[in-house]
């Protein structure tokens, strides 16, 4: 408890220290922060419509992504083609989608949601072969797949998907039945639910099951957990990766079938990096998750709103999203150092 | 309910209404979305510019925000709309869908399409023939090129695009039937680099002429012209003899700001019946723009024959 309150702590002051960087950095400019500031705010949390339609509805893909960020990360690894993955999914959600004609609703929404899951775990399928069967790094091959997987949405909206009049570099849009049910009269999409529902599986699998368990062992000591006997840590990993994966799939599955109703070149704003920092800032916690994940999704929505209300660049918001995960990274390293010291005597003490 | 609470409850509603109040009845504003950075030289740079002038000249209210997702450009609209702003800038081809689909529940609001596609509504497209000036500057090209290899990137094959890099092809050949020709499509506005390695692959296979129509990307285009001897460069969307001054040959100029002035004009004055508005060389809204300080490797023949063909197309156009 004590431990959940002091990480709450240093992420609400990572995220202060980094808007106040901002507003330095604005009033340097020669901006009006405390403007820009009030329009981040407004744009974010000001009324319903924005809080539900620009903020919640950017926070879906980031949650579910995130929890597949964390859910790899607890074993020992990174999965950075979140990306990639996102597009799979995409791409096999706009198929379904545009394909399910006639279908009712409660056939065509469960099958888009799992293309998405399949196509997202199927990205995954190559970097988990290689990783356990030749040993190459995570790292490396679901990253360079995110190329891989930009290239595949650009020649399917110029190719085989490609709208029936062949003009616009995007897919038919998908039937009626594959959309998903707005919530409260928003622009809120169910997907929102989904993803609430995927964190409590995985705060549940993590803190309550065996499995969960024996992943975190994997993750915190590989070598031991192996030793024991009780771990097979290949099986694992390759689980606990291509879930990773297929979460990313589904929030690709959920921008189709939820907000864009039409597969493009340029669907993700980058969701599958910002929720790196998501997870990070959460301390791979799902509960926590769903929290930065709303917090960084206000972030980008509100940086729309200060460009539109207060003229200053968008971009401007990355500054704060960077500096929060240079905090806590500092924060991390800091807490570590003085765990160390503190160890060192039991360590002189033993025989 | 006693009288009293009900007035309480209507106190707390005018109280929550106030942070709306001010959306109700507003002045004329008007508004723009890009889908890139206004930082791009060229087909942003010259929108946002427009705002400004209407600003200026109107002495209205503007707001902008770039957008570039799908899901964003669409927010945008309905943002705008929301809030609202009496007319929205829509920059591109990629808007008119998202739209379509914001204005039927915002019937007050014009929306203007750059280089859409229909009216709709209240939507209706800003169309630039951009291409007739393209075609110009392929003739120029065509006429000037030693390799017979002419190259030309496009950021996103949109319609527009597309059709500017037949017309800057077209051209050339007019002028030289021999010309071969090759096209690159970045897929993004935004990736100078992306742009640089895609003209230096065309100089590789031979280009000598580039064209392009990739908003920032583009600059890369500039920067692998410069580094490049004997490779020149035509601009699109702004006189761009700037980026590159001794391989910029010309440049395929829309005039932005004065169309987005006339717009915000009539739809300011309650004139405005949304309808297809068109510019090509005859309105001088789009031109093709020499850069003469590169007069002397342009044959007085063939500037002859490019002023012929400009003044052939704008008779075509009518008036």
């Amino acid at each position: 408890m004590r431990s959940n309150l002091r990480a709450l702590g240093i992420g609400a002051a990572a995220l202060l220290i980094g808007l106040f960087l901002l507003a330095v950095g604005l009033e340097l400019a020669g901006y009006d922060a405390g403007a820009a500031l009030a329009a981040l705010w407004d744009g974010a949390f000001g009324s319903w419509r924005a809080f539900t339609g620009a903020t919640l509805v950017r926070a879906v893909p980031l949650i579910l992504i995130g929890l597949g960020f964390a859910l790899a990360l607890r074993g020992g690894a990174l999965n950075i083609g979140a990306e990639g993955q996102f597009y799979a999914g995409a791409i096999a959600a706009a198929w379904v989608g545009v394909h399910a004609g006639g279908w009712p609703a409660w056939v065509a929404l469960p099958a888009v949601a799992l293309a998405g899951l399949a196509a997202g775990a199927l990205w995954m399928l190559l970097p988990v072969i290689l990783k356990l069967r030749f040993g190459v790094l995570e790292v490396i091959t679901t990253l360079l797949l995110n190329f891989v997987a930009e290239a595949l949405v650009s020649f399917m909206v110029q190719g085989p998907m490609q709208e029936p009049s062949g003009i616009y570099p995007q897919s038919a849009p998908i039937v009626e039945a594959a959309r998903l049910p707005f919530l409260f009269g928003s622009r809120l999409h169910a997907g929102f639910v989904v993803a609430l529902l995927v964190a409590l599986a995985l705060a549940w699998v993590f803190a309550r099951t065996w499995w969960g368990f024996r992943l975190r062992a994997l993750g915190e000591g590989p070598r031991a957990a192996e030793v024991s006997g009780r771990v097979r840590a290949g099986r694992m990993l390759a689980v606990a990766l291509l879930w990773s994966g297929a979460l990313a799939g589904l929030a690709g599955a959920f921008e189709v079938s939820g907000v864009s109703y039409a597969l493009y070149q340029n669907l993700s704003p980058g969701y599958g990096f910002t929720a790196i920092g998501v997870a990070l800032l959460a301390r791979l916690r799902p509960s926590a998750i769903v929290l930065t994940g709303v917090v960084f999704a206000a972030l980008e929505a509100g940086a729309g709103a200060m460009q539109r209300d207060a003229g200053i660049p968008a971009v401007a918001v990355y500054v704060v999203e960077g500096v929060v995960i240079l905090v806590l990274l500092l924060g991390d390293a800091a807490a570590r150092r003085q765990a160390s010291r503190r160890a060192v005597p039991v360590v002189d003490g033993s025989p | 309910m006693t009288g009293r609470r009900v007035r309480a409850w209507l106190l707390v509603g005018a109280l929550l209404g106030g942070c709306t109040a001010r959306e109700a009845p507003a002045p004329f504003r008007v508004a723009l979305v890009t889908p890139g950075s206004i930082a791009d030289a060229a087909w942003n740079s010259g929108a946002f510019t427009g705002l400004n002038w209407i600003h200026d000249s109107l002495g209205v209210p503007v707001s902008h925000v770039e957008a570039r997702t799908p899901a964003e450009q669409e927010e945008a609209l309905r943002t705008y709309a929301e809030q609202g702003y009496n007319l929205v800038f829509g920059h591109g081809f990629e808007f008119q869908g998202p739209a379509e689909r914001v204005s039927t529940e915002y019937p007050g609001a014009v929306f203007i399409i750059t280089s859409g596609e229909r009216v709709q509504g209240n939507v209706a497209p800003l169309i630039f023939r951009l291409h007739e000036a393209s075609y110009l500057a392929g003739m120029v090209a065509g006429g000037v090129t030693k390799s017979g290899m002419i190259g030309f990137v496009g950021g996103v094959e949109l319609p527009p695009v597309r059709e500017a890099s037949e017309a800057w092809v077209a051209g050339a050949r007019a002028v030289n039937p021999q010309v071969r020709s090759r096209t690159t499509y970045l897929n993004n506005w935004d990736d100078a680099a992306l742009g640089r390695e895609a003209a230096r692959a065309l100089i590789r296979v031979g280009a000598d002429m580039l064209h392009h129509n990739a908003d920032a990307a583009a600059i890369g285009v500039f920067q692998a012209a410069r580094e490049t001897q004997g490779v020149y460069v035509f601009g699109a969307n702004a006189d761009q003899a700037a980026l590159a001054p001794a391989q910029v040959l010309g440049s395929a100029v829309i005039d932005l700001p004065r169309a987005f002035l006339l717009v915000a004009r009539e739809v300011q004055g309650g004139t405005f019946v949304p309808r297809v508005e068109s510019f090509g060389l005859a309105s001088g809204v789009v031109q093709y723009v020499p850069n003469h300080a590169l007069d002397s490797l342009v044959p007085a023949a063939l500037a002859a024959r490019v002023r012929a063909a400009e003044d052939s197309i704008r008779q075509q156009d009518g008036p």
